[in-house]
């Protein structure tokens, strides 16, 4: 195998062939040490964030990716490969262009089917929400969807003062029953302070960021097409296997609804609805 | 517990069922493993091999399971070297089928040397002129790189990810495919060509031996092109088992015609080569050693029903199903050619291991026979145990499928 090994002879075929080996073996070796040095580096640069996202986003079902313009009937069919990240998608800013002023909301909030979403605010995909406060602070919260659809969580892991959020990173943990829910960032900020469903909201941060830097949030005419599919795949994430959707199927969104019909499978619901595979 | 590493979103059966199944196959695995510490603790003389018939049910077994695990070199090529996309739904699949398949034939190889803890020997001092020298090198890496290879799919497990470094190194692993699958072709060519090539140069063994192409014989090359014919056909298979086990759909209706259209195509060429070179044998190469072709096919129970079973019922008939789309577009068409063009290169690897050692070398001799031991016989079975438990494994805490919850949550609608 070596020169120095008994047995190894200095001929073509004893060269060429060992010499094939090393170098697959080489090839091998290089990546795996290239794989770990990158590891290393992206976990140094607080990338995992953006990478637990990325990979999540490309597991979800095409169902959950369709775009925002799909869903406002902007576009007829229209899936989003970009991670729902509108800031840097070619197509978003035309379709921001096309789209009519007067089709503006004046109301003040959306009401659908027991969900109330104040227009004050933008929401991400996820079902959270940040909000622009006076002393120039953004508050981030968890939407009425969302809150409905857990319930009180058993328990709640917020970050610590101080630490960074990236948008659609992890914003905070909640606990219910068995299951453990990351709640997605909308933006990117350092928080600096901890709320709780208690305050309206879980989380103060301030942030650099200007209007770019929430395009990628729904907001205004966009809640209630939005809202309706989403209480849509809700609805279809809770029919039974075999039935499917039934025409007894629908209705306001209960507090706590959970507790009125437990054995469904509510981790997968849950995880389906805030977008984690 | 058991629930938590489920992937999310998708339904298994219960833990209880899950065990029920276990059971029977844990069982198979333990008969297996005592045999195989009969073999290596008592010695070889529990199989009933000798020097006459060196090579058994084993090396039988090594080559079937290495050309039907082709699957997941053939499929990392297809999709990361010619970027067919569509393959991305059944690539862990093949990932698992290629390292079950490896693994228990590199398993199986070290019980039948008999010698495993000398294994070393064949790397520090390796004959470069040796067939075998090249298999077991390459068997040996791409091993390696398949279990690279299947470890981003455990890691994506969902436990094991919510661990950011096991995600990152996931993330990572992942982007360089591409160059393990190209390393997986690579070795791929060579071990699975150096497996036939063994065959072609046994002068002694005229009914086996081949004209040379190159420094190569042609089995060489058309065991290349039989393992990655049938590879695709045995993915689907198995995602088809897996389907109707499961009762779930798992991936889309037009990945199993893509497969079949594939498999379809290389076996077309690979009959058509295989016609070639058996009548070139049958003319020059077997007369030029003594042997009319013929007598082949009159010693013992080896008639020439085996070579139209293997040529014509399980090869060219499997291989016009496939790539005439009508027949293609009907599942039980496409699964039963796929499953045909399997049993033919099982067949094809039975008359290549077993008819060959059996038939005389010499026109005095009389047709030997072999029957394996009943330890031969459970080491066998405990590969198959082995491949059974780690894909149920594997497909119950795995995502092995990533259209699967696409398509479950699909048919709600």
């Amino acid at each position: 195998m070596f020169p120095w090994i008994y047995e190894f002879h200095w001929s073509v075929g004893h060269l060429v062939f060992l010499g094939l080996f090393f170098s697959v073996a080489a090839i091998v070796a290089t990546t795996i040490v290239l794989a770990l040095r990158r590891s290393r580096k992206t976990l140094a640069d607080q990338g995992h964030e953006l990478i637990q996202w990325k990979t999540e986003f490309e597991d979800l079902p095409a169902a959950v990716r369709v775009c925002r313009h799909q869903i406002t009937g902007e576009a007829k069919e229209r899936t989003c490969h970009n991670e729902f990240d509108c800031r840097s998608c070619a197509g978003h800013p035309q379709f921001l262009a096309r789209r009519s002023p007067a089709l503006a909301s004046a109301q003040t909030r959306e009401e659908c089917y027991g969900v109330v979403l104040p227009l004050d605010r933008y929401y991400h995909r996820g079902h959270t929400w940040v909000k622009a406060e006076k002393d120039g602070t953004y508050t981030i919260g968890l939407d009425d969807f969302g809150a409905k659809m857990v319930g009180t969580p058993d328990a709640v892991e917020l970050p610590e003062v101080g630490s960074t959020l990236t948008a659609n990173g992890t914003g905070w943990t909640m606990r219910k029953r068995a299951s453990s829910l990351r709640i997605l960032a909308p933006v990117d900020g350092v928080v600096v302070e901890q709320g709780g469903a208690d305050k309206g909201w879980y989380l103060r941060i301030r942030t650099e960021a200007n209007e770019h830097a929430f395009r990628h949030l729904l907001r205004g005419e966009e809640i209630r097409p939005w809202i309706l599919r989403e209480l849509e795949r809700l609805e279809y994430a809770l029919s039974s296997d075999k039935m499917g959707l039934s025409l007894a199927d629908g209705g306001e969104l209960m507090p706590e609804m959970w507790k009125h019909d437990p054995d469904i499978d509510w981790d997968g619901v849950w995880g389906t609805m805030l977008l984690q595979a | 517990m058991d629930k938590q590493l489920i992937p999310r979103g998708l339904r298994r059966t219960s833990f209880t069922n899950f065990l029920m199944w276990l059971v029977p196959w844990v069982l198979m695995l333990g008969v297996g493993l005592y045999a195989i510490y009969l073999c290596l603790a008592e010695g070889l003389f529990h199989t009933n091999m000798d020097n006459r018939f060196a090579f058994g049910l084993w090396i039988y077994l090594d080559l079937t399971v290495i050309a039907l695990g082709a699957g997941a070199f053939f499929t990392g090529f297809l999709l990361y070297i010619l970027r067919r996309d569509e393959l991305k739904s059944v690539i862990n699949s093949a990932v698992v089928v290629g390292l079950i398949c490896y693994s228990g034939a590199v398993a199986v190889l070290m019980v039948d040397v008999g010698q495993p803890l000398r294994a070393w020997f064949t790397f520090w001092h390796p004959n470069t002129h040796s067939m075998l020298t090249e298999v077991t090198f390459c068997l040996t890496v791409y091993l390696t790189v398949l279990l690279i290879e299947y470890l981003p799919i455990v890691l994506k497990n969902r436990k094991l990810r919510q661990i950011p470094r096991f995600m990152v190194f996931e993330f990572q692993l992942h982007k360089i495919m591409p160059v393990l699958a190209g390393v997986g072709t690579f070795l791929s060519f060579f071990h699975q060509g150096s497996l036939g090539g063994l065959y072609g140069v046994l002068q002694g063994r005229p009914f086996a031996y081949r004209e040379a192409l190159g420094i190569w014989p042609s089995t060489f090359f058309l065991f290349v092109l039989s393992a990655a014919a049938v590879g695709p056909s045995f993915v689907l298979l198995i995602t088809w088992l897996v389907q109707r086990i499961s009762r779930k759909q798992l991936v889309k209706p037009e990945v199993f015609r893509f497969l079949g259209k594939v498999s379809g195509i290389l076996l077309i060429v690979y009959i058509l080569l295989k016609a070639i070179d058996t009548l070139i044998w049958m003319n020059y190469t077997s007369p030029e050693s003594g042997f009319a072709a013929y007598m082949f096919y009159h010693a013992g129970s080896f008639g020439t029903w085996i070579l139209v079973l293997e040529l014509v019922v399980l090869g060219l008939v499997p291989a016009v199903l496939l790539v005439t789309p009508k027949m293609r577009a009907r599942p039980g068409v496409l699964v039963g050619a796929a499953l045909a063009a399997c049993c033919g290169i099982v067949v094809n690897r039975f008359v290549m291991t077993v008819q060959t050692l059996a038939l005389p070398t010499l026109p005095f001799d009389a047709v030997l026979s072999y029957s394996p031991s009943w330890e031969e016989i459970a080491t066998f079975l405990a590969v198959v145990a082995y491949g059974v438990l780690l894909y149920s494994l594997s497909y119950r805490y795995m995502t092995l499928f990533p259209q699967e919850r696409d398509l479950y949550q699909s048919s709600w609608r």
